[in-house]
């Protein structure tokens, strides 16, 4: 009884995926309507099929990408810390990717930052792993040394900017997150990343459910349960920086996404592995819907979006089934 | 058999245990006795391993082990028998239980009479219920070594004898169990061998006959008892 209950919700979230799929490649400015979606597949030299194929397949395929890594990363951290306000974005990656992007704009005024970002998350997230594991491993000093690490790059960040005006204007924007075009690695890398990021994280999600036992009870087997933490946390931080290099910084997907999730199906990681990719995609795909129509030509960045639509669908959420965070 | 030697442990300036030597057979129940803050949560941490002796060492040959913590954080909006589930994907790669691992679950919530619940939200479980799912956690880990810090604090009294005559089937298969209990009638009733710890922290280990006796008990509790024995029978009452 309960099982079916989980497949309509996961159906609905499907068909919400669908929608939002539908709405970033086929509507825009340009509006280009549901009989476009025969020409889809056939490559053309049409303006509209043009359109389609280099602009809007490779925005919506990176929005998905982004959405479903960064809830998935947070339902790694979250579960492994069995904190719900743990997520990739504050144990210093985003500020890691932050301040390679920065960089990049500073040293190269490279339009390629998404890869600096992309190897700033790698590098810092290995820092703060590396620092965590320092006499014995524990996952509460790895977000405390998170946060230092963030606090840290976050100021050097700050720094850069004001003492940069010409460029300032570049990096904040970058900064607010927003899918970029990337000219370095195609499409296909970033689509075997994906895959191969997904693979990983299927593969430790029956370790989910083991973890998810009382932490002192998991104690009298510690390697198992230190090997199976750490693994998953750098899977969070390999799908982290894959989101970056799709589209930039994006905070509080990695906390909404997740924590929706499991109000929505109770801590069973199978279900949850699902639920996270098909609502984190859903709402990047949608957000970037508002974010390049609702005041064409300007485009908001991304990350204002996902918070506008993002904070209230969470604080309803939160007001509905907010029960179980219990104190 | 669980073999220790030489025992140093100390929490801030607190000396827990000093020189202790003590052991523990195999197969049997071990009942852990003694006053509050006496040691006997860290003990069963130290057998577990999770803490280390500071001095001295615990030689175990037990193989797999199962320790059930005295106070438990429970997963949110999962089913009873997906509770139990969990312990199995700590083996597992797949992402579901085989038909055999399925039965095993389902035998060991029978066993501790929770069949009629085992579709229920283990949110909406009574505290003696979680215990009991506990138990049965500790059933499907297949350890040869199980651990319990009071586990029967929250069961009534039915449940309390039922889980414990429960454990005692489990020393005939070979399995050895220590548990913390504070009720010294239902220790009496279904011990093997018995660990007491002291205010001045000294540890009394002995068998039952041996280890029931006013002299001992005052030295545990620090109160007075009266030990009645009548043939295998052993009564103990508090004296006013």
């Amino acid at each position: 009884m309960i099982k079916n209950k989980k497949l309509i919700i996961i159906t609905i979230l499907f068909i919400i995926m669908l929608l939002s799929l539908y709405l970033a490649i086929y509507a825009g400015y340009k509006d280009l309507g549901l009989n476009l979606l025969k020409k889809a597949f056939n490559i053309g030299n049409d303006p509209d099929s043009l359109i389609l194929n280099l602009l809007r397949y490779p925005r919506a395929f990176k929005a998905l990408v982004a959405g479903s890594c960064l809830a998935l990363a947070g339902m790694f951290m979250q579960a492994v810390s069995k904190n719900p306000l743990a997520e990739p974005y504050i144990t210093g990656i985003s500020s890691g990717a932050g301040l390679g992007i920065v960089l990049s704009v500073l040293l190269f005024n490279s339009v390629n930052y998404s890869l600096f970002g992309f190897f700033g998350a790698l590098i810092s997230s290995a820092l703060v792993i590396i620092f965590a594991g320092f006499s014995r491993f524990s996952i509460t000093k790895l977000i405390l040394i998170g946060l230092s690490v963030n606090i840290f790059f976050s100021s050097l960040i700050s720094l850069i900017i004001l003492v940069n005006p010409l460029k300032s204007y570049t990096m904040m924007l970058i900064l607010s997150g927003g899918i970029t075009t990337n000219e370095v690695i195609s499409d296909k890398i970033l689509l075997l990343m994906f895959i191969i990021g997904l693979i990983l994280s299927g593969i430790f999600i029956p370790k989910l459910n083991y973890l998810r036992l009382d932490s002192e009870l998991l104690e009298s087997n510690k390697g198992r349960k230190y090997l199976y933490t750490v693994a998953v946390i750098i899977a969070a931080a390999f799908l982290t920086s894959l989101s970056v290099f799709s589209a930039g910084i994006l905070g509080f997907i990695g906390i909404i996404a997740p924590q929706i999730s499991r109000m929505l199906f109770g801590q069973d990681y199978r279900w949850l592995f699902v639920s996270n990719i098909l609502l984190g995609s859903s709402l990047i795909l949608f957000s970037d819907y508002i974010a390049r129509t609702v005041i064409f030509p300007l485009q908001i960045p991304l990350g204002l979006v996902v918070a506008f639509i993002g904070a209230p669908v969470f604080v309803y959420f939160l007001t509905r089934k907010g029960d179980m965070f219990r104190d | 058999m669980i073999k220790i030697r030489d025992l140093y442990y100390s929490v801030e300036n607190l000396t827990l245990f000093e020189n202790a030597d003590l052991e523990i057979p195999t197969g049997k129940l071990t009942i852990v006795a003694g006053p509050n803050g006496a040691g006997k949560t860290t003990m069963l941490k130290l057998i577990s391993g999770i803490v280390k002796p500071q001095k001295g060492e615990i030689i175990s040959e037990a193989k797999e082990l199962f320790y059930l913590p005295q106070r438990i954080k429970y997963p949110q909006g999962i089913t009873l028998t997906e509770y139990i589930e969990s312990y199995f994907y700590k083996n597992n790669w797949t992402w579901f239980l085989s038909k055999q691992e399925k039965n095993k679950i389902n035998d060991a919530i029978s066993l501790m009479e929770l069949s009629d619940k085992k579709d229920v939200l283990i949110d909406n479980l009574s505290s003696g219920e979680l215990q009991k799912a506990n138990i049965a956690l500790g059933i499907v880990s297949d350890a040869d070594l199980i651990l319990l810090d009071e586990p029967t604090a929250n069961m009534d009294l039915v449940n309390r004898i039922k889980v414990l005559e429960f454990i005692k089937k489990l020393t005939q298969k070979g399995i050895s169990i220590v548990a913390i209990l504070h009720d010294i009638n239902l220790s009496v009733a279904y011990g093997d061998w018995f660990l007491g710890f002291t205010k001045n922290h000294k540890i009394i280990s002995d068998e039952k006959e041996k280890f029931f006796t006013a002299e001992n008990l005052k030295e545990i509790f620090g109160i007075d008892f009266k030990v009645i024995k009548d043939n295998e029978d052993i009564h103990i009452q508090v004296l006013n």
